[in-house]
């Protein structure tokens, strides 16, 4: 009966917290980022983020897709974050399937940070990007890694890049 | 025989499959093994029981020798990275069901500690839901003595329980970065007081060090002393207090990589 409880305590909290940060992304999104609100309200684990690359960067006039995965333990795990579609960037932390090297979406996530965080350190990655190339394991990588970025043990390079 | 030609063929390493999740599996298998036997929150217990764990150890034997002449009982904790925010919580909260008095003063000064403080770059709404939920549980502590088992319950149930130690991890990461000149001493390495916040105090699991303790007990102007107990000659086992010289509220004891709390003879 009490873990009954804590159960549909956590789900109901979860819930507040996801409604939340739909609700702020959609009033208030960082410069080129649109998530498609009707899918999240429709499932609220799994959204997809549009991005557009900044003007003035390597990425200028590109589209890109981001897809958000929430598991029941978020915001205590870290959402799982790839992006999606044709066009994955090409860039030194992200890989052809996608799947992107940056440290808070492992390591350094913390259950402060929010969809929003992560938007706007992909949009800070991306920008300060000065040569565009995959990264230098990526055909290694993309062949062996796990469907799911979280179950790679990532060694970060510089963030700097 | 055979079984162990079995067990040796499948340890060996197999290049085909992949190690990363060979390795987070074991992670987590050895996680829910430890959250499924330890509390978040131990129940109390007689300071002899620290006796039973060393028993064909002579120097750790003094030295639980030497704390139960000082500690009569102890409150073990998960080892889950939290323990030093878990047990600073509980048992400071703890301390104040029959201060009522001090519990108000608390509180008065929690209400603004982080809004008030420095900008953590956080969006406020995640801010304010882990700020709520802290207040919810301090204010258990209104209801009195009576409250323990009450406060007890919050604290293993991790709905609640991690909301408040992800609260304290950012009044840390505030008093750090507000003082950073001051705290960049302690960094090693040439990491900013910033990164430093980022990687090792705002991220749930980061185990705790003296710098941790150092920030959260001066942004709370609570007093914890802390008791080393590791193989060092000295029978006595060395306190150290934080911030140095304040009054001490919280108990803890240190053992490599852990805190438990403890309970002074004289209260």
């Amino acid at each position: 009966m009490q873990s009954l409880k804590a159960g549909h305590l956590d789900a109901s909290r979860w819930e507040r917290r996801l409604q939340k940060e739909l609700m702020s992304l959609m009033k208030e999104p960082p410069p080129g980022v649109e998530v498609d609100g009707d899918q999240a309200e429709q499932n609220l684990s799994l959204w997809t983020v549009h991005m557009k690359g900044a003007e003035g960067t390597l990425y200028e006039g590109e589209s890109f897709q981001l897809q958000f995965k929430f598991s029941p333990k978020y915001p205590f795990d870290s959402p799982e974050v790839t992006f999606i579609g044709s066009n994955i960037p090409v860039h030194p932390h992200v890989y052809s399937n996608g799947h992107i090297c940056l440290s808070i979406l492992t390591d350094d996530w913390s259950p402060a940070l929010s969809v929003q965080s992560v938007c706007l350190s992909i949009v800070s990655m991306l920008s300060s990007c000065k040569e565009k190339k995959r990264p230098p394991d990526n055909s290694f990588y993309v062949k062996t890694c796990n469907k799911n970025p979280k179950k790679t043990k990532w060694w970060y390079h510089d963030d700097s890049v | 025989m055979s079984d162990s030609t079995e067990t040796d063929e499948n340890n060996k390493y197999n290049p085909g499959e992949n190690q990363d999740d060979l390795i987070l599996q074991q992670h987590r298998k050895i996680e829910k093994e430890i959250s499924e036997s330890i509390a978040l929150i131990g129940n109390k217990e007689a300071l002899s029981s620290l006796e039973s764990e060393y028993s064909d150890d002579d120097i750790y034997r003094q030295k639980v020798q030497d704390l139960s002449n000082k500690y009569k009982s102890v409150r073990r904790t998960r080892p889950d990275g939290n323990c030093f925010f878990r047990a600073f919580a509980f048992a400071y909260l703890e301390s104040l069901l029959d201060n009522q008095q001090e519990f108000a003063k608390f509180k008065d000064t929690k209400n603004c500690s982080i809004r008030g403080g420095v900008n953590l770059g956080f969006p406020q709404f995640t801010l304010e839901d882990f700020h709520d939920t802290f207040m919810e549980v301090v204010n258990v502590v209104g209801n009195g003595p009576s409250a323990c088992d009450e406060l007890y319950k919050l604290f293993n149930n991790s709905g609640y329980s991690d909301y408040v130690v992800v609260y304290l991890r950012l009044i840390a990461s505030g008093q750090l970065q507000k003082e950073a000149e001051f705290y960049q001493n302690f960094i090693e390495g040439c990491r900013s007081v910033l990164d430093f916040c980022h990687q090792e105090v705002e991220p749930m699991f980061k185990e705790s060090d003296h710098i941790h303790i150092i920030a959260l007990s001066s942004a709370l102007n609570v007093g914890v002393r802390v008791r080393y107990m590791d193989r060092g000659d000295s029978s006595e086992v060395i306190a150290h207090d934080f911030p140095e010289g304040s009054k001490v509220a919280v108990h803890l004891l240190y053992r490599p990589g852990h805190y438990d709390i403890l309970y002074p003879s004289t209260s």
